[in-house]
């Protein structure tokens, strides 16, 4: 398999749609202090609290996932080099005891 | 013959999870200035209530959306290992063109070995489908051809 179709199926399109949700969780933790909803120095109101335990959420589980998705994959690929490995050693043998016996 | 994989449905899992959690998060977001009372009532939308509103629709959307999409590989990589069996395709019998209008063509007797790997039921039903699609056919056209001769007899009498 060559790196560039292993990159391919290490991040498919799923995972840049997660890598948008990742994005999206930041705008979504910061946007009470960029938007200056939240007042300087005092304590958080409702929406500060409730956008950052949001936006956290987004960016830990998007994060999880596109870890997740490559962790599955890689051992999906590893697995099938090995398999193509043995197949090929088989084959190398059946050559060798063919040729032996004739 | 069909090449049969072994199933790897961990990584669908996890991204159908992940997708409905993120789901969640923005329907959440979309309902939480008027659960949480951040947004006075019948009062104009203030900007946090405008920014998590915008923000929620399409994470919502395209979460929904990444939900779908990794089901439906999930149901593709199960069909390809052979779990899930896919849908039997109906072997349609090409019709001959016989001379004169398609709706009066009576189409070809149904044998039940035309559809394979179906059941019993299925093929019951649809040779019952056949028949009944023939007797209708059969009936369609008797009423042309006895309109036909009403049509003639009419003329007939008005030329005498």
């Amino acid at each position: 398999m060559h790196s560039g179709d292993a990159m391919r199926r290490l991040f498919p399109l799923g995972s840049y749609v997660l890598l948008l949700f990742f994005l999206t969780g930041i705008w979504v933790a910061i946007s009470p202090f960029a938007m200056t909803t939240q007042p300087s120095g005092a304590h958080w109101i409702p929406s500060t609290i409730n956008n950052v335990v949001v936006g956290a959420i987004l960016i830990a589980v998007s994060l999880l996932s596109i870890l997740g998705y490559m962790t599955f994959e890689l051992r999906d690929i590893l697995r099938e080099a090995r398999e193509k490995q043995l197949k090929q050693e088989l084959a190398e043998q059946q050559a060798t005891a063919l040729a032996a016996n004739q | 013959m069909m090449q049969m994989t072994r199933p790897t449905v961990g990584k669908y899992i996890w991204g159908m999870a992940a997708s409905l959690i993120i789901l969640l998060a923005g329907g959440w977001l979309i309902l939480a200035p008027f659960a949480l009372g951040y947004q006075p009532y019948g009062a104009d939308w203030v900007s946090q209530t405008t920014n998590d509103f915008w923000v929620g629709i399409p994470v919502a959307v395209v979460a929904l959306v990444s939900f779908m999409l990794f089901f439906a590989s999930l149901i593709a990589s199960l069909r390809a290992a052979g779990v899930l069996l896919a849908r039997p395709r109906l072997q349609q019998q090409t019709l001959a063109t016989a001379p004169g209008p398609a709706m009066m063509q009576a189409p070809a007797p149904v044998a039940p070995a035309m559809y394979v790997d179906q059941s019993d039921l299925d093929r019951t039903l649809a040779t019952l489908a056949a028949a009944l699609a023939a007797d209708l056919n059969n009936r369609r056209q008797a009423q042309a051809s006895s309109d036909q001769q009403s049509d003639q007899t009419i003329s007939n009498r008005r030329d005498v």
